[in-house]
């Protein structure tokens, strides 16, 4: 056994690092529980019991909370809630940042001059402070919370937008387009959103976590959902009340919500590194 | 001359014209937002059954709520010029009074979390510039994954819950280390990313070997050397983690029971005081375009080679 084989000197592809592998697996994960979700419940999660604040045990997993909800069904279905509402409001800051900023670089010099200063503006407001403003003017509410939050992340696909826009209309098959009589409209959406939609994604998986725990915050504070509704953070906001008697039920939700932040900015992170080698960029 | 105005006094310019543009975009929108709510003060007071019909009328007519919304933006705008907010419509104090109030808690918060911030995100890459070893390096990697990775919400909670309610080491109520610690761990990241980033680029450059020829310590290396080349990105990014800190601040503070301005405008919100909603938006507003500026005229005044 002296001799050792020789090393392979084929390439191959790198490993996917550990903490990438771990990141893409609680993705898939949440995902699956998300779409899956009233299949898993083993109660109905707006089902009142008197059999409140019980530890974790054989007929209730996860215990039970404050009004004798099963915590591990409101879990399950605050899953699905939450992803939807952080990837709704996730969805319309991408619509609105890149739509609104395609037909604005399209129609030339004013127009993205006078876009973009209002894409400024909501940038200069935290997230926070804007959907707490947002909220405020409306009413309170998923819906308020969702497009509050959308309209405030708005500027950062904006900027991502722009940027890379820039970059494709400095290269050869834009002049092709352009030279065959196509419109800056059509070269925009026709020729050069396809080659920017990596970038947004990109983007999308990095703001997606964010919009979430955000949501979140604004559930716990009593903004978001209605109180019964079990998105996680109404779900902390309810069980924080009872941090002794109950501990399950608060940190259940904290817990969840914590992994699956974890797990999505893992996985946007590696998704930066593998679409966008320019590390160098601030996302917004 | 002309050429010196050309180069440097019109960017200049041209920052702080933006900067006055959101600004008034900031008071403009703040004020219509808020007005766009259904519903004012007196109908949230008659719905709680404190007021008549008749006094819900003389109300309006005593807050100026029944004259049309261009005459109150015009007598607001004239206030606010002056510095006066108004009164809050539920308590009758001044605004001034309850922000000077609440102001002490967030700033105190928002600052000593930049302070911890700052210290770790330019100790641990200088650190990792002069011992390149893994554990440094290594810390670098770790503080900027948590930042990432970790939101400043859920920690928060999860160390109320830790450290005040099953250990007793903090009161659950109005504690001040827990939060900036959590904020200041946050704001590192990303300042050290950048800058570690920055440091090891820069370490390759010529100057720095040539300094390290001239036998120089490793320490006088990355210190005069390479830190103060670095520094363009730390400013930079000043004005990026100063708001970061205050609008965390404003979720710590509620989280930790701190009376500041995220609880009193969480308290505005649900009471629908709109004016004192509004006089939050601009200050925070009006701070963050402010530390904004003040990083990019420093950016300028640091890096000669920025330019339009």
């Amino acid at each position: 056994m002296a001799m050792t084989p020789a090393p392979d000197m084929t390439i191959r592809r790198a490993a996917m690092p550990p903490l990438t592998a771990a990141g893409l697996a609680i993705v898939a994960l949440l995902i699956g529980v998300a779409l899956l979700g009233p299949l898993l419940t083993p109660y109905d999660p707006y089902q009142f019991s008197i059999r409140m604040n019980e530890t974790p045990g054989a007929d209730h997993w996860l215990g039970t909370d404050d009004q004798g909800h099963d915590v591990l069904s409101r879990l399950i279905t605050g899953t699905r809630l939450s992803l939807m509402f952080g990837a709704g409001a996730a969805l319309i800051a991408l619509g609105i940042g890149a739509v609104v900023s395609l037909f604005a670089l399209s129609l030339g010099r004013i127009a993205e001059t006078s876009v973009f200063s209002v894409f400024d503006l909501i940038r200069a407001l935290p997230n926070i402070l804007f959907a707490l403003a947002f909220v405020a003017a409306f009413e309170p509410g998923a819906f308020a919370v969702m497009i509050a939050l959308g309209v405030s992340f708005s500027p950062m696909f904006a900027m991502i937008t722009r940027a890379t826009w820039r970059q494709q209309m400095a290269r050869p098959y834009v002049a092709a387009a352009q030279v065959l009589g196509a419109s800056p409209l059509r070269v925009s959406v026709v020729h050069v959103l396809p080659n920017i939609v990596g970038a947004l994604v990109t983007q999308f998986a990095i703001i997606l976590p964010r919009c979430i725990v955000l949501e979140s915050v604004m559930s716990f504070l009593g903004l978001g959902v209605s109180p019964e509704t079990p998105t996680w953070g109404r779900m902390i906001a309810n069980a924080t009340q009872y941090t002794e008697a109950a501990p399950h039920a608060v940190l259940a939700p904290i817990l969840a919500l914590s992994v699956a932040t974890f797990g999505m900015a893992i996985a946007g992170n590696a998704m930066r590194r593998r679409f966008d080698p320019d590390r160098r960029r601030i996302a917004g | 001359m002309n050429n010196w105005m050309m180069q440097t006094l019109l960017p200049i310019g041209a920052d702080v014209m933006r900067s006055i543009v959101i600004a008034a975009g900031i008071v403009v929108f703040s004020f219509f937002l808020i007005r766009m709510i259904p519903g004012d003060i007196v109908d949230v007071m008659g719905l709680e059954g404190t007021l008549t019909y008749g006094q819900q009328d003389a109300m309006r007519e005593s807050l100026g709520l029944d004259l049309g919304w261009w005459t109150q933006f015009a007598a607001w705008l004239g206030m606010v010029a002056g510095g006066d907010f108004g009164s809050s419509l539920r308590y009758g104090t001044p605004i001034l009074d309850l922000l000077k109030v609440a102001l002490a808690p967030t700033l105190t918060l928002g600052a000593s979390a930049l302070a911890i911030g700052m210290v770790l995100g330019i100790g641990l890459p200088v650190l990792a510039c002069i011992f390149p070893r893994p554990i440094f390096v290594g810390l670098v990697q770790f503080i900027t994954l948590w930042s990432i990775v970790v939101p400043t919400f859920s920690i928060g909670i999860l160390s109320v819950i830790v450290f005040a309610v099953w250990l007793g080491w903090i009161p659950a109520l109005g504690n001040m280390m827990v939060p900036a610690i959590i904020l200041g761990m946050d704001t590192a990241g990303t300042l050290a990313k950048m800058l570690h980033e920055d440091m090891v680029d820069i370490d390759r450059a010529a100057f720095v070997r040539t300094a390290r020829a001239k036998g120089l310590s490793r320490w006088r290396v990355v210190l005069f050397h390479i830190l103060p080349n670095a520094f363009t990105v730390v400013v930079a990014l000043f004005g990026i983690l100063l708001a970061g800190a205050l609008t965390g601040a404003i979720t710590m503070e509620v989280v930790f029971g701190l009376p500041g301005l995220g609880t009193l405008t969480l308290q505005a919100i649900q009471g629908r005081d709109y004016p004192v909603v509004q006089a939050v938006v601009i200050w925070l507003g009006l701070t963050v375009v402010i530390a904004n500026l003040l990083s990019d005229l420093a950016q300028r005044a640091l890096d000669p080679r920025i330019g339009r």
